[in-house]
């Protein structure tokens, strides 16, 4: 059951396999399932690895058992308002609530019934035609090696999943998929339009018995209302918000090494201490490396917003690595000199910098917009010899990248120096692209 | 067969219902349970609480720097094995001198490898049934560490270093295993897939109002009002660190020890701040906000 649930999640950007759907079914045949909020318990604890993707996730859920679509920015109770579900359970629970409830406490029901409400999930969908011919694995067929008693087989082999591979399990499910295919082609809805929701006439929400805590009806509010559950905008330009997963892609420029050392002190003293056996002690050495050149733009009000950030970005690596981390400054573009403070008083010939070390990385911060004229000939040879020297060197741009073809001296630049956005995403690109390259 | 009652927490410890939950299908489903969150939620407390208040037997790898799985699961003891074996050879010469005493190899036996195989915590909760493991901040391992562990957690089995030896353990036995980590660094995709996830939130006001009552059951409720007001202030002015949980307690711990009225005097005049605010920044940044409370309430007090 479930075979859509995967590909709804995929559309959500969260990771999901078949096995996602073993564990499903594996909690369930272990008892740990008895209302849907506990399948939004269970799933959140298999599906959601880091505190982003709850937003998604509960959306997702939503969507997919409730069929309530939860646009971004919406807040629960006004998803929740608008979808067919939610006004189908209210014509039928009318008579438990009467006319004068206001439509926020109603809903506040609605999640209880939806998320608190237990009955044996089991049960209900053996119940219904349409989950009988849906679902076949959940019946239990007297006649074991019927077809249906085949599937269950099946899926009873595939619970154990440690053994298998994830291609033949793709390949099982698909086989059981076909089958149903071929039987019924039903949707997997809990509650929705089609008819089959259990909350409708007689339905277990009327008899069902309340179980306390929280089912996820009050987490999954407080999730949507917070930025801090959906993940970060990799693809826009750095800002306070997505500087944290800027940074975690930077932190890819760090060289470590290790390798394991003779520990010649430790190897006489442990020695020693044995009576004069002496046995080699090793000690694993780990090294970090940091190199880095940044060069910034910081002329003109155009750039302004970004340095702060920049140098935030930075100085968060530096702390953490007490390393080589210079910063030099240009405006506009770089000629034979550049500037080694922010308020461009003090310089130094470019032939310095072209002095040191080319295992430095180097990264060029600016919007690389200005008059044609000004990236004159002294300008251009200055990249090329940059890029000649330092193999690692990378141009991150503030500009959108939308707007990249409509400024010429963006496509001259672009040409000498691999040019990447800088977001998130595009430092993660420079990063990996960087680290490909041998100084 | 596995414990898997539902567990809620204990006398001394609130589990929040979320957590219990997640505990409870990772056990039910014989997986380990990564708790992620910010420092001082309680993340370490569940399991000790757990194996405490069920009497089960508690197995502890706090992670650190220079783990790995050899300490985690197994090492072989080279010197001891070297020094029996020399031995065997010493009392043949002895024998041969005629001398009776021979010297000891304390039980162990050179030509039984697992003699000399010593179990780290990982083995010996394998080797219990029903035992609880803890690995404690498993972010400040080296990034080879969770990689190490996927074989030992998707087959629950461990192979012993030189004697072979396989500690293996059923579904059903398997050791309630609770992974913790601060987020200091990101664990691999492979590894948080074999877990269930689960990401303590931040205690709300009545959450955090019961957790003091379990650890300071006297406390008045008067400095429990005060108190949990600033420091849910405290938390929502954007400190570079927020005070935690622990430090909440720390906090209540001192004032606890004055009359009612003194002890909400001091909360409010913010006396011991320095149990909650751990950075000199933040600290700077308070004291600021109280000289300007202080300057508006004197320029509204010469207005009237």
């Amino acid at each position: 059951m479930f075979e859509g649930l995967p590909e709804k999640l995929k559309s959500y950007d969260l990771p999901a396999d078949v096995r996602l759907l073993l564990l499903l079914r594996k909690a369930m045949d272990r008892g740990l399932v008895k209302t849907l909020g506990d399948i939004y318990n269970v799933l959140k604890g298999i599906v959601v690895k880091d505190p982003k993707m709850m937003g998604p996730f509960t959306r997702a859920y939503y969507d997919y058992f409730l069929n309530i679509d939860i646009q971004n920015g919406d807040r629960l109770s006004d998803a929740i308002r608008r979808s067919e579900t939610f006004k189908k359970w209210r014509d039928d629970n009318l008579d438990r609530f009467g006319d004068n409830i206001d439509t926020e406490d109603l809903i506040n029901h609605f999640l209880d019934d939806v998320h608190l409400t237990t009955y044996d999930i089991k049960e209900i969908i053996s119940g219904r035609d349409i989950w009988d011919n849906d679902d076949p694995s959940q019946i239990d067929s007297p006649d074991g090696d019927g077809p249906l008693g085949a599937q269950r087989k099946h899926l009873d082999q595939m619970a154990d999943y440690s053994d298998l591979t994830l291609e033949e399990l793709l390949e099982r499910m698909k086989e059981v998929m076909d089958q149903q295919n071929s039987k019924h082609s039903g949707g997997s809805h809990w509650v929705g339009t089609g008819g089959i929701s259990p909350y409708g006439h007689g339905g277990a929400a009327k008899d069902g018995l309340r179980v306390g805590g929280t089912g996820g009806g009050k987490m999954a509010r407080k999730v949507l209302n917070d930025r801090k559950f959906f993940p970060v905008d990799m693809d826009s330009i750095i800002n306070d918000n997505n500087v944290d997963a800027a940074l975690a892609s930077l932190k890819g420029i760090i060289e470590e090494s290790a390798h394991d050392e003779l520990d010649i002190p430790e190897t006489i003293d442990k020695g020693l201490k044995r009576g004069g056996l002496f046995m080699p002690e090793m000690k694993s050495i780990t090294d970090e490396k940091l190199q880095v050149l940044l060069l910034i733009d910081n002329g003109g009000y155009s750039m302004d917003p970004f340095i702060r950030i920049v140098q935030t970005l930075f100085r968060k690596m530096k702390t953490r690595f007490a390393h080589d981390l210079e910063t030099y400054y240009f405006h506009n573009t770089i000629y034979d000199y550049i500037y080694t403070d922010a308020h461009r008083s003090k310089y130094i010939p470019i032939k310095k910098i072209l002095q040191k070390d080319p295992n430095y990385r180097v990264f060029i911060i600016g919007d690389a917009s200005m008059a044609p004229y000004e990236l004159n000939a002294t300008s251009r040879n200055t990249y090329k010899e940059l890029v000649a020297k330092f193999k690692r060197t990378v141009w991150l741009n503030p500009e959108p990248q939308r707007y990249w073809h409509h400024t010429f001296t963006i496509q001259v630049i672009k040409e000498l120096i691999d040019m990447y956005p800088l977001t998130p995403r595009g430092i993660e690109k420079a990063v990996q692209e960087m680290n490909r390259k041998q100084a | 067969m596995a414990l898997t009652e539902f567990w809620t927490g204990s006398e001394k410890y609130l589990c929040d219902r979320d957590l219990a939950q997640a505990f409870h299908m990772a056990r039910v489903l014989g997986m380990p349970l990564l708790i992620e969150g910010e420092p001082g939620t309680g993340k370490t407390e569940l399991p000790l609480q757990y194996a405490a208040d069920n009497n089960l037997e508690l197995f502890v790898y706090p992670t650190g720097s220079k783990s790995n799985v050899d300490q985690f699961v197994a090492k072989f003891d080279h010197v001891k094995y070297l020094r029996d074996s020399q031995i065997e050879i010493l009392n043949a010469q002895r024998k041969e001198e005629g001398l009776s005493t021979r010297l000891s190899t304390g039980g162990r036996d050179p030509e039984k490898l697992e003699d000399y195989v010593i179990k780290g915590p990982a083995a010996k909760a394998y080797s219990s049934p029903n035992s609880v493991l803890l690995i404690d901040e498993i972010d400040k391992a080296p990034r080879e560490f969770p990689n190490d562990l996927l074989y030992s957690l998707s087959h629950r089995k461990f192979i012993m270093p030189e004697s072979g030896q396989i500690i293996e353990v059923s579904e059903e036995n398997m050791p309630a295993i609770v992974i913790t980590s601060n987020r200091e660094q990101e664990l691999p995709t492979a590894f948080k897939g074999r877990c269930i996830y689960h990401y303590i939130h931040f205690p709300e006001t009545n959450t955090m109002r019961e957790i003091i009552t379990k650890h300071y059951p006297k406390v008045e409720d008067k400095i429990v009002d005060v108190a949990l007001d600033i420091f849910y202030q405290l938390r929502k002015i954007g400190l570079e660190r927020a005070p935690t949980t622990r430090e909440l307690l720390n906090w209540l711990k001192y004032v606890k020890k004055f009359s009612t009225q003194e002890a909400v005097d001091k909360i409010l005049k913010l006396e011991g701040i320095g149990a909650l605010i751990k950075t000199q920044t933040d600290l700077q940044r308070i004291q600021k906000m109280i000289l300007k409370d202080k300057d508006d309430f004197g320029r509204r007090s010469t207005a009237n």
